[in-house]
């Protein structure tokens, strides 16, 4: 089964914004849920969903003001946000054109009903009346592609950067979502025995992991042993941990995986040895920052090994 | 039963369909009586059908314009233009013979040029076209085949007489229209295929990818075949990409592929280089490759032509085929058949006037008002001139483009088209149609039962392209019922 480099790198590229999409949207919600639900001057500040972007920088260009209005504007309709939702489907979108030939028929027509949803709505679901049903409609949508994938790509080449292309950003999200927790916590004042399980529990609920927490830890969402679960549970298909050795199973078969799978491996030790009950919050949100670092580094790695020069 | 088609006139026409007593013709007569006992709702509905399942398919088959449009280049008619396969029997011998004359004239002017030293075809038309590539003299493809993939358009006249119009040799398109029609057709008025034994189109790509094999200069028995696209902003891409997928090829674009030191093709992959037998390419001759052509074509693939020239792999259609497709060597067609075949010509031409020749160009020039004008080597409708619909200022302009440029010019009599029934809003009404049948020549030469039928929905007009106001139908040869 030949697979062409472009195709190759289009498609790992198709299905990381798919995922981006879907992830941002994910947290977008829970994080509109969660400010609902804690004490007015209690609640953190929207600033939050653009630094866990790392796209302050951006923003600054565009708006000058952190409030509700201007975020959600950048976060799910602005096309200059590249980790915004309306960007990223059109992204993924632009991946399945040029690579509809390798893909279930049904591919394109997905995605291409989730662009033309995204295009019609994304604009007029800023405000909070319309955000959730959005929200809800692009996570959904992002599913029914990904389980589509999933249950129809053959096990070949295809399926495989497909698979890395959802992983590593699910893995590179995922921290970053712990990251709002550890941010929106860092400052001290804001520190708050009653708050503080509510913001972990939204957490939670964004990676959809609520029920498996509460079976493994019971009802109390408690901040260390969140951070660990969503890490480091082997079986969560959302935890860092989880990702992480999926990546491990797609690279095996590819030829010319060693440098790809010696950079795997570090971020796996690190991870490994990282303990969140020892942490303090400053040193969980220097983690992330390198730890993402390396995932940057992997996914250099796997473009120069194999996509076009 | 629809009002109008008792109302139906074409003359003064030949209607494909409908005989001036507006009786049914023979081979149409099931397809007629079914559609006349359609009630004009269900006309409507059938036609809604169409739509829902052009967009359905549209979804996987087409390339979305950034709006929510469909960038479907033809509106789809859904009464289907049927001919007799008697009549087409004789239409595809005249295409296979034109098809291996044409394949003849190429090969000879790339190599012994025999034909223009015995002064059948003046040297000067052939080596002066910009559609001549000296690059390729001496260059002998396999079963001396160099336009493997052919799409000529057809008419048919009084009495529904059929003629060429043209050969298009270089990267003729649409044929995925032809497969799509066929499609919507089967489901819009299925009932019509149980009654009629309507010959299948849809091996197309199994019978492409056959030729593409047999050319393989390996005579592997599985040779590596590609389909080189120039991407996603070709308005043919969709038709690139269902032809790759299925026939089970690579779909690749220029920089997916590499020559390398030892003149073979290679496709960057991620197992590595991979090598390249056959190229199917839809990109023109002028941005193959930026060593031999344009410089500037970042669509190629460098080194392609020095892979050819080496034997390592098979090019269809083989670089410099274009130069047959000349509307300037078209009016030597039946010179080239007989000279190379020692046949009489199956399928007539137009009679063709060319501005080069002092004779034809004062005649031209005398009557522009009865004659269609078109350049020599452009194709698309574009840059077309037709003299009794052109106003007098077109016209003026035309005779001043022959003066400067008389090469590029020929010009034809307006040909009383054939019409057929076609759908127009609420009514059955007579419009033009042509016909683009498609001849495949490796190993062996086929033709499509049918081809795409492009039909000028704006009343009167004569102008088929989808980019003028055409719309396609679903062609039907049809058996004769026992």
């Amino acid at each position: 089964m030949t697979m062409l480099s472009r195709v190759a790198e289009r498609l790992y590229w198709m299905a990381r914004y798919l995922e981006r999409a879907e992830d941002t949207a994910r947290l977008t919600h829970a994080y509109t849920h969660m400010v609902l639900d804690i004490p007015k001057g209690s609640e953190p500040g929207w600033d939050t969903l653009v630094r866990i972007q790392d796209a302050e920088y951006v923003y600054g260009d565009r708006y000058r003001v952190f409030n509700e209005q201007n975020v959600l504007k950048f976060i799910v309709a602005d096309l200059d946000n590249a980790g915004g939702i309306y960007h990223a489907i059109r992204a993924a979108r632009e991946n399945v054109r040029t690579t509809r030939d390798v893909l279930p028929g049904e591919a394109w027509e997905y995605v291409n009903e989730l662009y033309l949803y995204a295009q019609e709505y994304a604009e007029k679901s800023i405000g909070r009346r319309n955000r959730y049903r959005f929200l809800e409609q692009i996570i959904g949508r992002c599913q029914s592609v990904s389980g589509m994938l999933m249950t129809t790509l053959p096990r070949d080449h295809a399926y495989r950067f497909v698979r890395l292309g959802y992983l590593i950003e699910r893995a590179d999200m995922t921290t970053r979502i712990i990251d709002v927790g550890a941010a929106a916590l860092l400052g001290e004042d804001r520190h708050h025995s009653t708050v503080d399980p509510l913001i972990w529990a939204s957490l939670l609920k964004s990676l959809s992991a609520m029920g498996a927490y509460r079976r493994e830890f019971g009802p109390q969402v408690e901040a260390s042993s969140m951070v660990d679960f969503v890490l480091r549970d082997a079986n969560l298909p959302r935890s860092v941990k989880y990702c992480l050795n999926g990546m491990r199973e797609e690279l095996l078969p590819l030829k010319n995986n060693k440098s790809a799978l010696k950079l795997l491996d570090r971020s796996r030790r690190k991870l490994s040895r990282f303990d969140p009950g020892v942490s303090s919050r400053e040193e969980l949100h220097l983690f992330i920052d390198v730890f993402q670092a390396g995932l940057i580094d992997i996914s250099a790695e796997i473009g120069s090994t194999w996509f076009l020069k | 039963m629809n009002k109008s088609w008792k109302s139906y006139r074409s003359e003064p026409f030949f209607d494909e369909l409908i005989t001036p007593a507006r009786k049914p013709r023979a081979v149409a007569r099931q397809v007629i009586n079914m559609l006349q006992n359609l009630s004009k709702e269900e006309m409507h509905t059938r036609r809604s059908a169409a739509e829902l399942a052009i967009k359905e398919m549209g979804v996987s088959f087409t390339v979305y314009s950034e709006g929510a449009n469909i960038d479907r280049a033809w509106p789809f008619d859904i009464i289907p233009r049927v001919i007799s396969s008697r009549d087409w029997a004789k239409v595809s011998l005249g295409l296979i013979q034109r098809s291996r004359a044409l394949n003849r004239f190429i090969d000879d002017i790339y190599n012994k040029q025999s034909i223009l030293a015995d002064g059948i075809v003046p040297a000067d038309i052939v080596l002066d076209s910009s559609n001549f590539k000296p690059q390729c003299m001496g260059v002998s493809p396999r079963y001396g085949a160099w336009a493997h993939i052919c799409g000529s358009d057809l008419v048919r006249s009084k009495g529904g007489k059929f003629y060429v119009l043209e050969d298009n040799l270089r990267v003729p398109s649409g044929v995925s229209y032809m497969l799509e029609n066929r499609e919507i057709t089967k489901r819009v008025l299925p009932e019509l295929f149980e009654n009629h034994s309507i010959l299948p189109v849809d091996d197309y790509p199994s019978r492409l990818h056959s030729t593409l094999a047999s050319l393989s200069l390996q005579g592997k028995k599985h040779p590596s075949i590609v389909v080189l696209s120039p991407g996603i902003f070709n308005s043919a891409y969709f038709e690139h990409a269902y032809l790759a997928q299925s026939m089970g090829a690579e779909l690749v674009e220029g920089g997916d592929l590499f020559v390398s030191d030892d003149n073979c093709v290679y496709m960057r992959t991620v197992d590595g280089p991979v090598l390249v037998d056959v190229v199917y390419r839809r990109i023109d001759d002028d941005f193959l490759d930026p060593e031999e052509f344009r410089e500037d074509s970042k669509l190629g693939v460098p080194g392609m032509m020095r892979a050819w020239k080496a034997g390592k792999v098979a090019i269809a259609n083989a670089p410099g085929s274009g130069v047959a497709d000349d509307k300037v060597v078209y009016a030597f067609v039946p010179d080239i058949i007989r000279y190379y075949l020692k046949e009489k010509p199956i399928l007539a031409s137009v009679k063709t006037y060319l501005c080069m020749l002092d004779k034809d160009r004062d005649y031209v020039l005398d009557n522009l008002d009865k004659l269609v004008v078109k350049p020599a080597n452009e194709s698309g409708g574009y840059g077309l001139m037709v003299g009794p619909h052109a106003s007098k200022a077109d016209r003026a302009k035309f005779a001043k483009l022959i003066e400067e440029n008389p090469r590029n010019y020929i010009a034809q009599p307006t040909l009383a088209l054939s019409t057929a029934p076609t759908y127009i809003d609420d009514a059955v009404e007579p419009r033009h149609l042509d016909l683009r049948p498609f001849i495949l020549q490796g190993k062996e030469t086929w033709v499509t039962p049918g081809g795409l039928t492009r039909v000028a929905l704006v009343k009167g007009s004569l102008v088929v392209n989808s980019s003028q106001g055409g719309g396609s139908k679903d062609t039907w040869i049809v058996e004769p019922n026992k």
